[in-house]
């Protein structure tokens, strides 16, 4: 039976112009966008100098609150780095149909979130020119790095993460690029033309590229995993009410991975809209996302809970005394976090008409992630606030140092998307036209169907 | 030219019928499996036109570099203690947590780095490649390149006809490898 595929009735020509918009020269207000959040990220380095210039007395850290807003977007942008990679490395293994447009900025999400995240614990340090130290090399000081203290492990993992996420994002756009190589000119064109390495897609090229990128996902999910419990042993790790619990890493994970798929659906949104990718970015993509996310909330709401669970039960009383602050100092951080990670997102992401409907997918994922931002300050400043002892007992509340590093955050992790997705497709134009070439129309009774092929075909002449 | 030395025919197919149909009249010339190869946009099916025989060992070796990598990590943290002992209640210690996580995320990362080089090896990439390597850049309009090797003189002479014959247009004889 022979049947026409969905990507034979497209001209790919046109097809590679709609999926590459991104890339099109830079307009006025692309420079002005562009420019603005350069001010922003300009105005929070200097903002950072001035810091180290004059010490972190500058930041509302301070006994016993010695982990503030630093760690806190540490912990976040790590979490949201999460996703992207994951997700793309789970749907490539799983062979999700419905992928394809998703992956491209789910990956390039996981990368720059790790850009970003990565400086927190570095500008956390104190005597930021002092960074070296965490690197393992004999030093005059007669003194390698402890091994024992997880800002070690952190700049172990983070390294091989960032590392593992860049490649898997590269090694992803290898088809593209050749593509793009092809069809540049100018300096994009040298670009693309050390990029794309030389790859033609002849069948031995494709079939050995399918092996690697197979590969690459199955060794990305557990350096995934293994870096977002990393970084619960930075809290788990200390003799601290509330930190010290062996359920920190399949939480902290769990926790990540739910922030991380609310900044998917995030970025998809503005990539649909700003690139005009109403055609590939379908409602279906998000209700399968959407999906996702309710998956999550319930995870993340079951670890939640359970961590309460045996500190409720066994009434310690400097954990009990914690989580007595949750209903009186930070009642409002608790109830903002709840009613953003479980009370507003359950109800909706249940509904098939929400899923479907982008606004609402956007506002829900942008509800998530701040009720993911809340439940990092919730982990950080409570916890310390009321150590074991009460003469101790302090507040933190962040200056307007600590909020420009905030706001520089986001505003960073925006530029570098923009310019990356300037320089490169948002889309992974390859597997978009994979996926409509294994994709044919079948007709059952008086009903029509997409249906699409996978596994590989059987020898001529052998049995099936 | 020689007659005998290898060139290079290559055509272009609309589909996959066309080229596999093609692929089929060259091997009953015959060619050698191993001499037919197709350049498309996407991936084809293995059998759809053309099969790639050989076998794609670079995972094995990924996981000698993810071993090598991992038993990296435990020397630098066990070496560390020896060079460095931190004496812990009047002894120096071995930790083991911390050296199992060097030890894993130092054999990911070797893991990670091998994938991308043993790749590019497999895959015939790498921007200082020698030699030049045909190919048509009309597959990004969708169309299917199907190139044989062959050798000069009557070999060449009947690919050419072979892959017209089922459809082939711009079928031309180049210099050059698959």
């Amino acid at each position: 039976m022979k049947t026409e595929n969905h990507l034979s009735r497209l001209d790919e020509s046109k097809l590679y112009d709609e999926l590459s918009r991104s890339n099109l020269p830079a307009t006025k207000r692309w420079y002005a966008g562009t420019g603005a959040l350069l001010l922003v990220v300009l105005a929070a380095v200097a903002t950072f100098v001035y810091m180290m210039l004059t010490g972190l007395g500058v930041t509302g850290l301070n006994r016993p609150v010695m982990w503030g807003v630093m760690i806190i977007l540490f912990v976040f942008w790590v979490g949201l780095s999460h996703s992207g990679t994951l997700i793309s490395a789970i749907l490539r293994i799983t062979r999700a149909t419905w992928r394809a447009p998703v992956l491209r900025g789910a990956e390039a999400m996981t990368a720059l979130a790790l850009m970003v995240g990565g400086l927190y614990p570095l500008m956390h340090l104190g005597r930021n020119w002092r960074f070296y130290y965490i690197l393992p090399y004999p030093s005059e000081r007669q003194l390698w790095p402890n091994f024992r203290s997880p800002l070690l492990w952190d700049a172990v993992a983070i390294t091989t993460y960032l590392t593992g996420s860049l490649l898997f994002l590269y090694f992803g756009m290898i088809p593209d690029l050749a593509i793009a190589r092809d069809r540049a000119a100018g300096w994009r064109r040298k670009l693309y033309t050390f990029l794309a390495a030389g790859f033609r897609g002849t069948h031995a090229e494709w079939r050995r590229y399918h092996v690697a990128s197979t590969l690459f996902a199955v060794i990305i999910i557990p350096v995934a995993v293994s870096v977002h419990s990393i970084v619960s042993w930075d809290f788990a790790m200390a003799m601290v009410p509330m930190w010290h619990s062996t359920i920190f890493a399949p939480y902290f994970v769990a926790g990540a991975i739910y922030s991380g798929i609310a900044g998917v659906i995030a970025v998809m949104v503005i990539l649909r809209k700003a690139f005009r990718l109403e055609r590939v970015l379908t409602p279906d993509h998000f209700d399968n996302l959407g999906k996702l996310l309710l998956t999550f909330t319930l995870v993340w709401g079951y670890f939640y809970f359970s961590d309460y669970l045996t500190a409720w039960y066994s009434r310690f009383p400097e954990d009990w005394e914690v989580i007595r602050s949750y209903s009186g100092h930070y009642l409002p951080l608790f109830s903002l976090l709840v009613a953003c990670n479980f009370l507003i997102p359950f109800p909706l992401l249940c509904l098939k008409r929400v899923r479907q409907s982008i606004p609402a997918m956007f506002a829900v994922s942008l509800v998530v992630n701040v009720g993911m931002f809340t439940e990092r300050v919730q982990i950080v400043v409570p916890s310390l606030a009321r150590r074991n002892d009460p003469s101790i007992w302090g507040s933190y509340f962040p200056t307007w140092v600590e909020i420009s590093f905030i706001v520089g955050s986001i505003a960073m992790f925006a530029l570098i998307y923009v310019i990356f997705s300037k320089l490169f497709p948002v889309v992974a134009i390859s597997d978009v036209k994979e996926q409509l070439f294994h994709t044919t129309d079948r007709t059952i009774g008086g009903a029509n169907f997409s249906t699409v092929v996978s596994g590989e075909g059987k020898e001529e002449g052998r049995e099936t | 030219m020689r007659t005998g030395e290898p060139r290079v025919v290559i055509g272009l197919f609309d589909g996959v019928e066309k080229a596999a149909h093609a692929a089929h009249a060259l091997r009953s010339l015959p060619l050698p499996e191993e001499n037919v190869t197709t350049i498309s946009s996407v991936p084809l099916p293995d059998g759809a036109v053309t099969r790639d025989r050989r076998p794609i060992r670079f995972p094995w070796i990924v996981v000698v570099f993810w071993l090598a990598g991992a038993l990296g990590g435990l020397a630098l943290t066990l070496v560390t203690y020896q060079v460095y002992p931190m004496i812990t209640a009047g002894k120096p210690i071995n930790t083991v947590p911390p050296a199992i996580i060097v030890s894993f995320e130092g054999g990911m990362f070797a893991a990670l780095i091998a994938t991308l080089v043993l790749g590019f090896r497999s895959i015939g990439l790498g921007p200082f490649r020698s030699g030049r390597k045909v190919f048509d850049r009309r597959i990004h309009e969708g169309r299917i390149a199907l190139c044989a090797r062959v050798d000069t003189g009557d070999q060449e002479r009947l690919a050419i006809e072979a892959m017209t014959a089922s459809g082939g247009e711009a079928v031309r004889a180049e210099e050059g490898e698959l």
